[in-house]
């Protein structure tokens, strides 16, 4: 506000009546500009390069922010990705596992049956052959009992029915038998 | 100990040898045999003795057919039988009949260890034996 005024007078300075109209003197004109200046200056330096680096560094730091909240967006955005797909693949992970489960579980039940079904046709032929081995003893038995009593009662009849001359006829026979050795 | 019993064995052994003539025990050369014992009176002679007693039973009985007969058997067949035992073992063996009613009929012959049997009762243990 003070140098459009100090150039006016300039220009008028030819019509006497501006410069002497409002009062004005060179040397406060230049006092007034160097104390502007200086409090410029001073102002400049301790209050607003501060404040303006402030700013910048507030900027700055709110630059930062967002850009530190879009990479954190991003990254959550990448991790929820990452972990649907995680958790795709151990949906299907689980799966495959349920499905080998059963698919064992299957198999195993076949193998307990067969196994099942092999013994119990073995212990069938078991008590088969138990029971063809107690029937062909229980024959020999028989045949044995009944041959000792034919022997029994053959020996009874013949100790009653031979005669002495019998006996001598026979051991006649077996003298020649035993000769002949 | 073991080595003990083996000599007495091999002793008693050589003490048959010298009982035997002609293969058969002869009762002259057992009574000198069992004279010498008593007068040496060696080592573990009752261990001899015993050895000797079993080896002369045993000898005697090698050298005598026992005919087992239900019934009657006359001399001749019983020298018949003592006379083909002895051309079947190549040794005299006489023979000594024993009566055994259990035969019914029939003879057994034992000489030794061995039996021939020729009887109503062996017959029938056979069949029993076969059925």
């Amino acid at each position: 506000m003070t140098l459009p005024l100090f150039l006016a007078a300039a220009q008028g300075a030819a019509q006497p009546g501006i410069v002497e109209t409002f009062g004005l003197e060179t040397k406060y004109i230049i006092m007034q500009v160097v104390s502007f200046l200086i409090v410029l200056g001073v102002l400049y330096k301790f209050g607003i390069k501060p404040v303006t680096a402030t700013m910048e560094e507030r900027n700055r730091k709110i630059e930062a922010g967002i850009r530190h909240a879009e990479e954190m967006q991003a990254k959550l955005a990448a991790t929820q990705a990452e972990s649907a797909a995680i958790v795709k693949q151990a949906h299907g992970e689980a799966a495959r596992i349920v499905d080998d489960a059963r698919k064992s579980a299957k198999e195993f039940l076949d193998k307990q049956t067969q196994e099942a079904t092999a013994k119990a046709n073995d212990l069938i032929a078991k008590a088969q052959q138990a029971t063809q081995l107690e029937h062909r003893r229980m024959l020999a038995e028989a045949r044995a009992e009944v041959a000792r009593l034919v022997v029994t009662t053959t020996e009874r009849v013949l100790a009653r029915k031979l005669t002495d001359a019998d006996r001598a006829a026979y051991n006649d026979a077996a003298t020649r038998e035993l000769t002949s050795v | 100990m073991a080595s003990g019993k083996k000599q007495s064995q091999q002793f008693a052994r050589q003490l048959l040898e010298l009982s035997l003539v002609d293969g058969a025990v002869s009762p002259e050369h057992v009574a000198g045999v069992l004279a010498y014992l008593e007068r040496t009176r060696p080592a573990n002679a009752l261990r001899v003795l015993r050895a000797y007693q079993r080896l002369v039973t045993s000898a005697i009985a090698r050298g005598q057919a026992v005919v087992e007969h239900a019934g009657s058997i006359n001399d001749r067949a019983l020298a018949d039988i003592a006379a083909a035992m002895s051309r079947r073992y190549g040794r005299s063996i006489t023979g000594t009949a024993r009566r055994n009613d259990a035969l019914l009929a029939g003879l057994r012959v034992r000489v030794g260890d061995d039996v021939y049997e020729s009887s109503v009762a062996g017959q029938l243990a056979q069949l029993a034996a076969a059925v």
